[in-house]
């Protein structure tokens, strides 16, 4: 199990990173990122709403309502260039952690 | 279940329950129940409290650069209203003195505003120009005429085609008579048809089309409409004006007091004209006021080059040019135009009036920053603590300036009120006419809120600056680490401030004096003649001497003598006098006056060679001292002298009087005995001040029974004449005494905070046996050095402001050495006051009490 902290400080690249790969509306972005972890993170699914408001407002994303004849209304989100870029940010620093901790792992214990 | 939560909003609210919806739905399709399916659903959805904390912050603007946030701004009003609590004393002082500096500098604002905005009421002011002369002389200045030919204006329209429009204006008094009503009215102008044009002075009623060819026309005011035709409309009523009947035209606005024409009603020029057809062209007399419209592409200097010969291309051995003066600097213009309108200002008032002004203000802020500076060791702790937790130096900053800006805005708002209230007796004293209506009317409202508005911030921010930056620039550790805390870095400050302030007031106080000194200088000065218990009128030439004669009969009137002209306004001048030894080169320009036999002892004036007029004399005339001098005769008694009225014998010498304003020097006159003159003056006894009038209108009403009494008295003139000087005595004289209360004021709070401050010292010192007198000496001596060292600035400042005052004025006291004396002694005298209350209290106090209060 994913401990609640690092679970929020990822929540930013992975919303991201779900849109990038095409809109989608609340609901189904918590199913992806459950599908993804298989479980392993632990999401309240409210949470994702104040997030996604915090992305949109830094336009990082943005919403439309979609209206459909025979479907429930859905409120999809897409991603925008600032937030490809901000993902990108996010990618490099995520890799970089990364690779810090891999050089870690590999030291060997000294004595 | 979204709802009673604010953070969301509607949208949110649908999001989320499509969101429950299709959660359910799925785990409806993966075969739970739909009851739990739902209670599943919810709890992954989790908690929803802190999801709408969550919300409702990511929702409000962010901005990160701002330190003024509704939290912080609610906290330091808290802040600033709790330290106002605190120390009532002090804002107390704070406030006060501000609004007595706001309200001088509110009122001052008004008079400056009222006065440099003299005439621009009218729509084409700044196309309208008054013809004005100069005249040059041999041997003397330039002699500026503020009137000019009758001929001039006409002519002027004829051959420059800048200039549009012209009117003459000329001063009349008719006697009106109406019923059994026989009143003399003075202001009365007679005028061109385009002045209505030219001017925007209101037409209420009837109208001017048509103006040049009604020769019988009357425009009155709406107040002289009101006086003669009290119930009824007034236009096409006839009125009997000095025996002639007129026709009332039109009614026209009252004339606004910051227009320097007056006047309560208009004739026409062409009737004058039609009465006097020779005069028309008229070049040699200067009897009327001219006034242009130039069209506005036309530029005034190459302008004024063009017609600067106009006069004399007009009329043989002239030795006047013209030029334009631009209407709106009439008011306020410095040059002193012989036969000026009687509504004048000084430039030099309004100078003085806004550098006090702004002096008011400094001193008041200087009070605040004072004050807040000393205060500073008891707010010291208070950010060291702020710092200690966070706060950054820009935060504190605005931390004081809003507590400044604040106490500005409360004084702001109580000046105000104070200005409401102080508008009459400011009125009275600048004779204006400023009222709250026109005040507050919509376009001067709104400047005016603005206006203040930014003045309290300027006024806050600059009195706040010295202890904002100051105290946010405190080391915490400083404040924290010991109980009591000295700064010393702000006393050097603060004493260079009061030491500022203290030259400023004592520099009003001289000021005032000075002022107060030349005004009774002036008014008791030598004229060369006794203005006092002198009354006179006009009648008709014809029956002056039989006037004259039945007075000297009643009781109580002492001597009656008769002129032609006002002692204070001989204006008629002339070059046209021969002399034996005249210089052919040199060209005099003499004042001239007729007098009878008695005129000279009426007026007491002394005669130094030769003798009087005598009833028996014929062809003589008397010169005065100036005139002697300058036409360069050792004995000029006996000698002839040649002029418009034929060869005249001069018989005497009278001694030096001023026929003019004080302000200008005497210049050389001729007086002639002439038989027929209209001004009558009465020398009464000192007894019969009240009973004179009643006697004069007894024989008047048996010489000319059908016509009004009317009488002035010389003093009155006088007074009138110098009503500038004694309103200009009067306000700085308020000013001064406010400027001094403001100033004791910051001084009575600094003495009592460094008291406050030394309490434990004095009671140390008290304990060890200290007399109440050390103390006391103690106490004051700080702020006497500080006092004494203002009076060596302030002096010599004072000496150099107050002679350059008085070189304006041909004749001045002389101000010596008694007016700093009594300067400095009251600026030590109530600096002692002031600190004694203080000091005595603090000197008195119980030692025990002292040492418990720390």
């Amino acid at each position: 199990m994913i401990s609640k902290n690092l679970t929020a400080a990822s929540t930013k690249p992975i919303i991201l990173g779900v849109l990038k790969q095409g809109s989608s509306y609340g609901y189904l972005i918590i199913k992806k990122i459950k599908e993804m972890s298989q479980g392993r993170m632990q999401w309240s699914d409210g949470m994702l709403y104040p997030v996604l408001h915090r992305l949109e407002k830094e336009e990082l994303i943005r919403s439309e309502w979609i209206m459909a004849d025979n479907a429930r209304p859905r409120k999809y989100y897409h991603i925008t260039e600032k937030g490809k870029q901000a993902l990108l940010a996010e990618r490099d620093q995520w890799l970089q952690v990364n690779s810090v901790l891999n050089a870690i792992w590999d030291i060997e214990p000294a004595n | 279940m979204f709802r009673k939560h604010r953070g969301f909003d509607h949208g949110t609210i649908r999001e989320m329950e499509l969101h429950l919806r299709d959660h359910i739905d799925d785990l409806i399709s993966e075969g739970k129940t739909e009851e739990e399916a739902f209670q599943l659903a919810v709890r992954e959805f989790g908690e929803i409290k802190p999801m709408a904390q969550e919300v409702y912050w990511s929702q409000r603007p962010i901005s990160n650069n701002t330190i003024i946030n509704t939290a912080m701004l609610k906290n330091y009003i808290k802040i600033t209203v709790r330290n106002f609590m605190k120390y009532k004393f002090y804002t107390f002082v704070n406030v006060f003195g501000l609004t007595v500096g706001l309200s001088i500098v509110f009122l001052i604002g008004l008079f400056v505003n009222d006065e440099l905005n003299f005439d621009k009421f009218h729509d084409k002011a700044d196309d309208l120009y008054r013809v004005v002369e100069n005249q040059y002389y041999e041997g003397q200045p330039v002699f500026p005429v503020a009137v000019t030919p009758i001929a001039l204006g006409p002519s002027l329209l004829q051959e420059y085609p800048e200039v549009l429009a012209f009117t003459r204006v000329s001063n009349e008094d008719y006697l009106f008579e109406s019923g059994e009503r026989k009143i003399l009215e003075r202001d009365g102008i007679m005028v061109d048809e385009h002045f209505f044009d030219m001017f925007s002075f209101k037409i209420l009623k009837g109208s001017v089309v048509g103006f040049k060819d009604k020769l019988n026309a009357l425009i009155l005011t709406e107040q002289l409409a009101l006086k003669y035709f009290p119930d009824e409309g007034p236009v096409g009523k006839g009125i009997k004006l000095g025996g002639e009947e007129f026709v009332v035209s039109a009614v026209i606005q009252d004339v606004p007091k910051n227009s320097h024409l007056e006047f309560n009603f208009i004739l026409n020029y062409e009737n004058f004209l039609a009465e006097n057809p020779e005069t028309a062209n008229n070049w040699a007399s200067n009897r009327l006021y001219t006034y242009v419209q130039l069209s506005d592409q036309a530029d005034l200097t190459g302008f004024n080059e063009k017609i600067k010969g106009h006069i004399k291309k007009n009329m043989e051995n002239s030795v006047t040019d013209i030029y334009l003066q631009p209407l709106t600097d009439i008011y306020l213009g410095e040059v002193d135009f012989v036969v000026e309108v009687q509504r004048k200002g000084r430039m030099m008032y309004v100078q003085i009036f806004s550098i006090v002004a702004f002096f008011i203000l400094l001193i008041s802020c200087i009070n605040f920053m004072n004050l807040s500076t000393a205060r500073s060791a008891k707010r010291a702790k208070e950010v060291g603590l702020r710092k200690t937790i966070g706060a950054h130096r820009r935060q504190l900053i605005f931390q004081f300036l809003s507590e400044s800006v604040i106490l500005t805005l409360i004084a702001v708002v109580l000046s105000a009120g104070l200005v409401a209230l102080l508008i009459p007796s400011f009125n009275q004293l600048t004779n204006k006419a400023f009222d709250l209506s026109t005040l507050f009317n919509a376009q001067s409202g709104v400047i005016l809120v603005v206006g203040v508005l930014l003045m309290a911030l300027i006024t806050g921010v600059l009195a706040g600056s010295y202890p904002a930056l100051f105290l946010s620039s405190i080391k915490p550790v400083l404040t924290l680490n010991s109980q009591v805390i000295n700064i010393r870095q702000g006393a050097m400050l603060r004493k260079v401030l009061v030491v500022f302030q203290f030259i400023i007031s004592v520099v009003l106080i001289i000021g005032t004096i000075a002022v107060y000194k030349q005004l009774r200088y002036i008014q008791n000065a030598d004229l060369g003649y006794n203005k006092e218990n002198i009354v006179y009128t006009s009648v008709g030439a014809s029956q002056s001497k039989l006037f004259a004669n039945k007075l000297r009969a009643q009781p109580g009137v002492v001597n009656v003598g008769l002129s032609n002209r006002h002692p204070a306004y001989v204006l008629s001048s002339s070059s046209g006098f021969e002399w034996p030894g005249q210089n052919p080169d040199e060209n005099i320009l003499f004042h001239f006056m007729g007098v009878d036999e008695h005129y000279m002892s009426t007026m007491q004036m002394s005669v130094i060679e030769g003798r009087e007029f005598l009833e028996a004399d014929t062809a003589v005339v008397m010169i005065n001292q100036k005139a002697k001098e300058m036409m360069g005769l050792e004995d000029p008694v006996g000698k002839t002298m040649g002029s418009f009225y034929g060869e005249m014998r001069i018989v005497g010498v009278v001694s030096d009087f001023n026929f003019k304003s004080i302000h200008s020097e005497i210049e050389p006159i001729v007086i002639f005995k002439r038989s027929r003159l209209n001004r009558v003056y009465v020398k009464y006894a000192d007894t019969h001040q009240g009973a004179i009038a009643n006697t004069m209108k007894t024989v008047w009403d048996e010489v000319f029974p059908d016509k009004e009494f009317h009488f002035d008295f010389l003093q009155q003139d006088f007074d009138d004449l110098y009503n500038a000087e004694e309103r200009t005595s009067q306000l700085s004289t308020y000013f001064a005494i406010l400027a001094v209360m403001i100033s004791c004021l910051g001084l009575f709070g600094l003495v009592s905070y460094a008291t406050e401050q030394r309490t434990r010292e004095i009671g140390i010192r008290k304990a060890l046996g200290a007399s109440v007198k050390t103390l006391f000496l103690l106490l004051t001596r700080d702020f006497t050095r500080l006092v004494l060292i203002s009076l060596l600035v302030s002096v010599p400042l004072g000496w150099y402001a107050m002679n350059s005052w008085l070189d304006n004025f041909a004749y001045h006291t002389n101000l010596g050495v008694g007016i700093y004396i009594l300067s400095a002694v009251a600026a030590l005298a109530i600096t002692f006051v002031t600190v004694s209350y203080q000091s005595i209290k603090a000197s008195t106090s119980s030692p025990v009490k002292a040492l418990r209060n720390q």
